[in-house]
C-alpha cells in the first residue's frame, strides 16, 4: 500500500476523525435528529457516542489479535476470500454513497446559502476536483493537512457556537424529554450510523504508527465528536425552539447569518471559509477510503491513480438527481438507516468469527 | 515544463476568487434598506416599496453625486418579494439586493389578513435575508410611511431607523421583534407575537396615563413629517389581531420572564397629592419569577413575582420622601399597588380579547411536562384564558435623584 514512510500519528487522526465526524454539525445531520427527537435531540449524540463506545470495544479487540492489519485484510482472513469479498463490497457500496450523497449536499449548502447563481455542477466539480487533488496526496498528507487546519476549524466552530449559545433562551429545553425517553432512545438508536465513518477508519491501521495511537486517537476523537455535535444541536435549538429548527434545511449556516460579533453584522463570511476548508478534508478522507478498499477489491495496486476516475464517476451521480431538497435528504435518511445495522453488528460477528477460530486466545497468550 | 503548469493552474485559481457566477461588484447594485409590504390592488398579490439607500450620500469626497438625496422610494406591485428584485429594474438601473437590508416593514392592513403569512415565508427562501431583520407594522399603508417618512436631522436611513428602533427597544415603548422570533412564535402558536408599531398619522388622544398611548397619539409638534414609534401589534400565529399602547408593550416586558428590560422611565400616581406623578426609572432586579402550577389537566395557576428597583426622579408634591420612612412605605406601596393593578388590567385583556398571552407562559408551561406528546395534548392555548393568575410586585426604592431633598412648600412660602 505504499505511504509507509509517512504514518500518521496520534493527533493527526484525532483531527481527521474530528473534521469527518464532528463538522457533521454544520450539515444537514442536526435537522435529521430534530425531525424524530425534536428538543431533545442533543441527548441523540450521547445515547450514538455511547453505542459507538461499545463498538470501538469490540473492534479494538479484534484488530489487536491481528496487531498491524487493516479492516480489509482482517476481513478476508476471517470470512475468506469469497465471502469477505462480498461484506467489503457492501462496505464499499456504502462509503461511496455515503460520499456521493453527502458531497451533494454540501455542494447544495454552498449554491444554496453563498453562490444562489452559480451552477451547482460547477461548484461540485470544484469541491472534488479539490479533493481528488488531495486524495491523490496520500493518507500522509492527509493526515498533515488536517493536523494544520483542526486549530482553526475548532476555534471558528466553537467562536460560533458560543455566540449562538449566548443568544438563546433556555426555556426551550423543555419539555425535556421530547417526543418520550424510550423514543428519544429507540431514534437515537436508529440513527447510530452518524458515527459509523468510525468503522471505515479501521482501514487506516496499517498506515498508522502503531495500534495504540489508533486507540488513543479514537477515544479522544469521540470525545471531541460528541462535544461539538451536543453543543451544536443545542446552541440551534437555543436560538430557534424545536418547531422552527426542524424546518431548517442547515441550522449551522442560518445560525451564523442570524449572530452577530459586536457591532459586525453579516459575519457568516468569517465562519464559511473554515467550514468550507473543513469539507474539502472531510471528502478527502472520504474518496481515499473509497479509492483503497476498491483498489484491494479490484486488484489494483496503485489505487491512486483510479481517484480522479472515481470523483468524476461521484460527481456524475450525484448531479443527477434534480432536486437535493427531497431526493438527497430521502436518500441520507435511507443510507443512515440502512448502515445502522452494518455498524452495530458487523464488529460483533467479526468478534465472534475471530474467537471461533481462536485467533483472540492466542493475542492473550502472547 | 512542470514549474510552468503548476503556475499556470495557480493562476487560473486567481479567476475563481472572484465568485464565478455569482461575483458582486459595489457599484452595480441597488442596495434595499427597507422592504415594504402592502395588500395588492385588484389582481396584483402585493405591493412593494423599497428603500434604496444611496452609497455616495455623506461620504467625503463626493464626486459627481453631491446633489443626489440619501434614499430613494419605490413602490410598485408584484408577486412576491423575489420576483419584485427583477421587476424593479424597470425602474431601478442597477441590480437590487437585500444584502444590507434591515427592516421588513408591513401595513396594518395587509398584516391583518389571513394570507399575510403565505408571502411572509418568502423572507425565508432568499439567502440574501437574514433573520435578525426587524419587523415593523405600520398603522398606514407601508408604501405612504416609507415615503413620506423625511426625518430632518436623521437625514441617511440606515442611521435614522437603526437609532430610532435601538432607542425603542431601550426605553421599551416597542417590543424588540425581529423576523427570527416572528417565525418562532408563529410556528409553536402559542404565543403572542408583539411587533414595533409606528405610524406618521397623528390622532392626539387624551389619556389618564402619560404613557398610554400608541404611535401617532402622542401631541408631537414642532417637527414635520417624522413617524412615531410606539406600541407594539399583536400577532396571533402569523396574523396581526389587535394592538398595545406603549404602556401596555412596557408592562408586558416587565411580566415576561424571558426578558430584562433596563431602564424604562415610568411615571406613578403620587400617594400623598392626587394632582401630581412621580417619574421614577425602572429596572428590574432579576427577570420576573413566574410559577406555574398545573393540576389535574385544568387550566394553570400563575404565580408571578417582579422584583423591580426604582429610582424616583421627581418629587412634584414636595412630600419628604427620603427621610420620613412611613411615607417612603406609602408611595412603594402606592406603585406596588398600581403596577399589579395595571398589570392585572392588561392580563385580563389578554385573556378576554386575545385568549392568549405575549408575555412567554407557555414556555414556563412547557417545563410541567416531560414530554411533548403530553404538553400537545394539555393544549395550553385553550387552557390559557381561564388560568388564575396572581400577580405581585415588590418595589425597593433606590434613588431619589442627585439631590435627594426638596423644601417643604410650607417652608418656602412662610
Amino acid at each position: 500500500m505504499g505511504q509507509h514512510e509517512n504514518r500518521v500519528g496520534t493527533k493527526e487522526l484525532v483531527a481527521i476523525i474530528f473534521i469527518m465526524m464532528g463538522v457533521k454539525v454544520g450539515d444537514d445531520t442536526p435537522p435529521i435528529l430534530y425531525d424524530v427527537l425534536k428538543n431533545a435531540a442533543w441527548m441523540g449524540p450521547i445515547i450514538i457516542a455511547l453505542l459507538t463506545a461499545v463498538i470501538l470495544f469490540v473492534l479494538f479487540k479484534v484488530a489487536s489479535a491481528y496487531k498491524q492489519k487493516g479492516l480489509i485484510d482482517i476481513v478476508f482472513h476471517l470470512f475468506g476470500k469469497y465471502l469477505g469479498w462480498i461484506i467489503l463490497f457492501v462496505l464499499w457500496l456504502g462509503i461511496s454513497a455515503a460520499t456521493i450523497i453527502d458531497s451533494s449536499i454540501y455542494s447544495d449548502i454552498i449554491v444554496t446559502m453563498y453562490f444562489p447563481k452559480t451552477p451547482t455542477i460547477i461548484i461540485y466539480l470544484l469541491l472534488m476536483a479539490a479533493c481528488t487533488y488531495g486524495a491523490k496526496k496520500g493518507f500522509g498528507q492527509i493526515g498533515s493537512v488536517s493536523w494544520a487546519v483542526f486549530p482553526y476549524i475548532t476555534a471558528s466552530l466553537i467562536i460560533a457556537l458560543v455566540i449562538s449559545l449566548r443568544n438563546g433562551t433556555t426555556a426551550f429545553f423543555f419539555p425535556f424529554f421530547g417526543p418520550g425517553e424510550m423514543e428519544v432512545i429507540k431514534e437515537s438508536i436508529i440513527k447510530t450510523s452518524i458515527l459509523s465513518d468510525y468503522l471505515f477508519l479501521f482501514v487506516f491501521i496499517p498506515f498508522m504508527k502503531d495500534l495504540k495511537s489508533f486507540k488513543k486517537a479514537s477515544w479522544i476523537g469521540l470525545i471531541l465528536i460528541t462535544l461539538i455535535l451536543i453543543g451544536g444541536i443545542m446552541s440551534f435549538l437555543l436560538i430557534f425552539d424545536y418547531r422552527s429548527v426542524q424546518m431548517l434545511d442547515y441550522p449551522f449556516h442560518e445560525v451564523i447569518r442570524y449572530i452577530q460579533l459586536g457591532f459586525l453584522t453579516n459575519v457568516e463570511t468569517l465562519f464559511f471559509p473554515f467550514w468550507l476548508i473543513s469539507s474539502l478534508v472531510r471528502f478527502t478522507v472520504y474518496l481515499y477510503i473509497s479509492a483503497v478498499i476498491m483498489g484491494r477489491l479490484f486488484k489494483i495496486n496503485n489505487f491512486e491513480y483510479a481517484i480522479p476516475a472515481l470523483a468524476t464517476v461521484f460527481v456524475f451521480i450525484g448531479y443527477i438527481p434534480e432536486s437535493p431538497d427531497y431526493l438527497i435528504f430521502h436518500l441520507r435518511e435511507n443510507l443512515l438507516n440502512i448502515l445502522t445495522p452494518i455498524f452495530i453488528f458487523l464488529p460483533f460477528i467479526l468478534w465472534a468469527v475471530a474467537k471461533l477460530k481462536g485467533d483472540l486466545r492466542r493475542e492473550k497468550t502472547n | 515544463m512542470k514549474r510552468l503548469t503548476r503556475v499556470i493552474v495557480f493562476l487560473l485559481c486567481i479567476v475563481l476568487l472572484a465568485g464565478c457566477w455569482d461575483q458582486k461588484q459595489v457599484e452595480k447594485h441597488a442596495y434595499v434598506f427597507a422592504i415594504g409590504l402592502d395588500k395588492g390592488e385588484e389582481n396584483d398579490p402585493i405591493e412593494v416599496t423599497y428603500i434604496i439607500v444611496n452609497p455616495d450620500y455623506g461620504s467625503q469626497q463626493q464626486g459627481g453625486g453631491a446633489n443626489e438625496p440619501a434614499f430613494e422610494t419605490i413602490t410598485f406591485p408584484a408577486n412576491d418579494i423575489i420576483s419584485a428584485k427583477d421587476t424593479a429594474n424597470v425602474i431601478v438601473a442597477k441590480e437590487i439586493t437585500y444584502d444590507i437590508a434591515r427592516l421588513v416593514s408591513v401595513s396594518e392592513d395587509f398584516a391583518k389578513e389571513p394570507d399575510f403569512i403565505r408571502w411572509m415565508y418568502d423572507l425565508t427562501k432568499d439567502p440574501e435575508i437574514r433573520r435578525d431583520l426587524q419587523l415593523l407594522v405600520t398603522k398606514e399603508k407601508t408604501s405612504d410611511f416609507l415615503k413620506n417618512n423625511k426625518p430632518v436631522l436623521e437625514t441617511r436611513p440606515h442611521e435614522y431607523y437603526k437609532q430610532a428602533l435601538e432607542r425603542g427597544k431601550e426605553t421599551s415603548m416597542i417590543p424588540f421583534s425581529d423576523l427570527l422570533t416572528f417565525f418562532r412564535i408563529t410556528e409553536t402558536g402559542e404565543d403572542l407575537y408583539l411587533s414595533m408599531y409606528g405610524t406618521l398619522e397623528k390622532t392626539p388622544t387624551t389619556n389618564e396615563s402619560t404613557d398610554n398611548f400608541k404611535a401617532g397619539e402622542l401631541k408631537a409638534s414642532g417637527i414635520s413629517g417624522q413617524a412615531q414609534f410606539a406600541g407594539s401589534a399583536v400577532f396571533m400565529q402569523g396574523k396581526m389581531i389587535g394592538t398595545l399602547t406603549a404602556e401596555e408593550t412596557r408592562l408586558a416586558y416587565l411580566l415576561n420572564n424571558t426578558l430584562n428590560p433596563q431602564g424604562m422611565v415610568m411615571t406613578f400616581q403620587d400617594p400623598k397629592h392626587e394632582k401630581y406623578k412621580v417619574a421614577g426609572r425602572v429596572s428590574l432586579d432579576s427577570p420576573a419569577k413566574v410559577k406555574l402550577s398545573i393540576r389535574d389537566n385544568k387550566s394553570p395557576k400563575i404565580n408571578v413575582h417582579i422584583p423591580l428597583n426604582i429610582k424616583i426622579f421627581t418629587n412634584h408634591s414636595m412630600v419628604n420622601y427620603t427621610k420620613d420612612y412611613s411615607k417612603k412605605e406609602i408611595l412603594k406601596k402606592s406603585i406596588e399597588k398600581e403596577l399589579e393593578q395595571k398589570m392585572n388590567t392588561l392580563v385580563e385583556k389578554t385573556k378576554q380579547e386575545y385568549k392568549a398571552q405575549p408575555f412567554g407562559w407557555s414556555l414556563t408551561a412547557r417545563k410541567k411536562f416531560s414530554t411533548i406528546p403530553e404538553f400537545n395534548s394539555y393544549n395550553w392555548l385553550k387552557k390559557y384564558p381561564d388560568a388564575e393568575v396572581s400577580i405581585s410586585v415588590n418595589v425597593r426604592l433606590g434613588q431619589f435623584g442627585r439631590q435627594s431633598e426638596v423644601p417643604k412648600m410650607k417652608e418656602l412660602r412662610k
